[in-house]
């Protein structure tokens, strides 16, 4: 009855290209941004921070990444982790060389970076397809974590093989360091995420993106049409490493603080980040969005209610958690294959037509 | 340049070509040639060598032996990709349409070989992008209008009818704006109204748009009327090229169809 598009005439191509197509919708998301900007910094505080709002962010960046690759353009990719070590010690790189250096030139910095090995290890996927390709990503993920463990160079030869991230600025702010406020890392990831997901989008509704799912749709008939392979999935590999490296910058500069390689990057991420966009919805923005929180927030919701509310043993709750977030997985994957944002775009479409569905 | 004056009517020329797979031979020694603005069917019974022509012609298979000309200049081997952007659409025998993404969305990507915005400005979004975006659009508007699937624009082709799916399948290689429009067998398995609308557009086709058609089909009624010129081929054999009553009064053609006992 409220939730319609009646009335609401498209009169040119230009409004009916725009990423919100439901004046609802648009406004909705205009105002959840303006809050996200300029209330919760002035309500957040050091557990909102650390346990639920910069995780969500930080993941979903990496969601976003890997969505490009295996939902557009649907490139099975297990080297996430791999991915997100490098983003990282990127950064730790560029932090330790260049004291200076503003956060978020060091951040697109990581990305860049990613990218570059991103390409170098998309490049089996010109030759092999689904799981294959997905094993040979995978031995990005070992080779990269082996690598940061065995060249010293990339951890500053600390005694420790971990590397710490040093307090660094964005306009005199810190951003990372144990000193950094919870609101100024939070806008920091914040503003990341926000444009990052507005170049996600317009990247996946233009030529490019539409190139991406010609590829994974019907790769033969999108070369026949004119689609190259070479430049669609390498530029697949490109954008997603580069989003999946800021991803890894973040989560260590910003998140964890510190960091070391096989505990921090290992494989149980690359399934967490390909958990989160499958349950998400693959080949949607914001399924990675759903997903990514859906995947940080459960275990974090069902801990502040059995641990909080019932007053259970944490260890017990430790493996409760883990059999509920699999139940709930395996429940929702059942319900609907394609995702939560499926099930809401379906909610969508039955709530255009609400109260009078015939 | 490798100009040849006295054929400039000719949009493509196959010549003597031979294509094999291992010890099978699919092809041997295959000449013909299609005029511009014409429209040229290939039959043969199945397993003739047709679609295999066709992916000759498009690039995506390579003949051991033969050239082909196309719009009067010899074709070196290439990606099939690269042979799109010279102006060679098709749609295929089974439907491989984008099944993910909307119709308006497959024929936008019909057209990807005209778009040329890079990444940042994409990502961008406003500007160069947009205007290039909706400009296309325009043009893949007036071919929702022209095969009248107005009313599917933006449903997932998934969920489309099979006949509807034939249609944005055609859509979409019209949307390149091809010289030659390859369709291989675009009205397989359709009843009787669907093969008339699809008999009807691929007129127009060739009519408003002066696209070069070449067409496989084996509804031979629809061969007959359709068609300019046919050109029959059997176990990778040329039987006979001519226009359709040539070709239908043709012996060896008739016994390839009907089969004849062998002394």
């Amino acid at each position: 009855m409220f939730y319609r598009e009646s009335g609401d005439f498209k009169a040119t191509y230009n409004k009916d290209q725009q990423i919100f197509t439901i004046a609802l919708d648009r406004w909705f998301v205009i105002l959840f941004v303006a809050f996200a900007f300029l209330v919760v910094p002035f309500l957040i505080n050091d557990y909102w921070e650390k346990s639920v709002l910069v995780p969500v962010l930080v993941w979903s960046i990496a969601a976003l990444g890997l969505n490009i690759l295996v939902g557009y353009c649907g490139q099975l990719s297990l080297g996430t982790g791999g991915f997100m070590a490098v983003g990282a010690y990127a950064s730790y790189k560029l932090t330790t060389a260049f004291p200076e250096l503003n956060m978020f030139i060091v951040v697109l910095l990581s990305g860049g970076i990613t990218a570059f090995v991103g390409i170098l290890f998309g490049l089996p996927s010109l030759r092999i397809k689904g799981f294959y390709l997905a094993v040979a990503t995978l031995a990005s993920q070992f080779f990269l974590v082996w690598l940061f463990n065995k060249v010293p160079w990339f951890y500053n030869y600390s005694a420790s093989g971990m590397i710490i991230a040093p307090e660094r600025f964005v306009f005199g702010i810190a951003i990372t360091g144990p000193n950094a406020p919870p609101w100024a890392t939070y806008l920091f990831c914040l503003t990341i995420v926000v444009v990052f997901a507005l170049i996600a989008k317009n990247l996946t509704r233009g030529r490019i993106g539409r190139s991406w799912m010609a590829i994974r749709d019907m790769d033969i008939a999108a070369e026949i049409i004119g689609v190259s392979p070479l430049y669609a999935k390498l530029s697949a590999f490109a954008v997603s490493s580069f989003y999946i490296g800021v991803a890894g910058a973040l989560f260590f500069s910003v998140y964890l603080g510190a960091a070391e390689p096989t505990e921090a990057f290992g494989i149980d991420k690359s399934f967490l980040v390909l958990f989160m966009i499958i349950i998400g919805g693959l080949g949607t923005i914001f399924g990675s969005f759903i997903g990514a929180a859906f995947m940080t927030l459960m275990p974090v919701l069902f801990k502040n209610i059995m641990v909080g509310g019932l007053g259970w043993p944490t260890d017990l709750v430790a493996h409760l958690i883990l059999i509920l977030i699999g139940g709930l997985i395996m429940f929702f994957l059942i319900v609907e294959p394609h995702g939560l944002a499926q099930l809401w775009r379906i909610a969508k479409e039955k709530l255009r037509l609400w109260p009078f569905p015939h | 340049m490798g100009h040849q004056p006295n054929i400039n009517d000719m949009l493509l020329e196959v010549k003597n070509i031979s294509l094999s797979f291992g010890g099978v031979k699919v092809l041997s020694d295959i000449s013909f040639d299609i005029k511009r603005n014409e429209i040229r069917a290939i039959i043969g019974p199945n397993g003739a060598g047709k679609s295999s022509m066709l992916n000759i012609i498009n690039g995506f298979y390579h003949p051991q032996q033969g050239e082909i000309w196309f719009n009067g200049h010899k074709r070196v081997s290439e990606k099939p990709f690269k042979i799109a952007r010279q102006g060679i659409a098709r749609t295929f025998q089974n439907i491989a349409l984008f099944k993910g993404m909307s119709t308006l969305d497959n024929l936008m990507t019909g057209r990807i070989t005209k778009m040329n915005t890079n990444i940042f400005w994409q990502a961008l979004w406003k500007g160069p992008a947009e205007r290039e975006e909706i400009q296309h659009r325009e043009r893949v508007e007036q071919i929702i209008d022209f095969l009248k699937i107005q009313s599917i624009r933006k449903t997932p082709v998934g969920r489309l009818p099979y006949g509807m799916q034939k249609r944005v399948e055609l859509g979409r290689a019209l949307a390149a704006e091809a010289k030659l429009l390859l369709l291989d067998e675009p009205m397989a398995g359709m009843n009787l109204e669907e093969k008339q609308d699809m008999c009807r557009f691929i007129l127009d086709v060739n009519d408003e748009f002066d696209t070069t058609i070449a067409l496989i089909e084996h509804d031979m009624g629809v061969v007959m009327d359709l068609s300019d010129r046919v050109v029959v081929l059997d176990y990778g054999r040329k039987l006979a090229d001519g226009t359709p009553d040539e070709v239908r009064n043709n012996q060896t053609v008739i016994d390839a169809y009907l089969g004849v006992v062998h002394d």
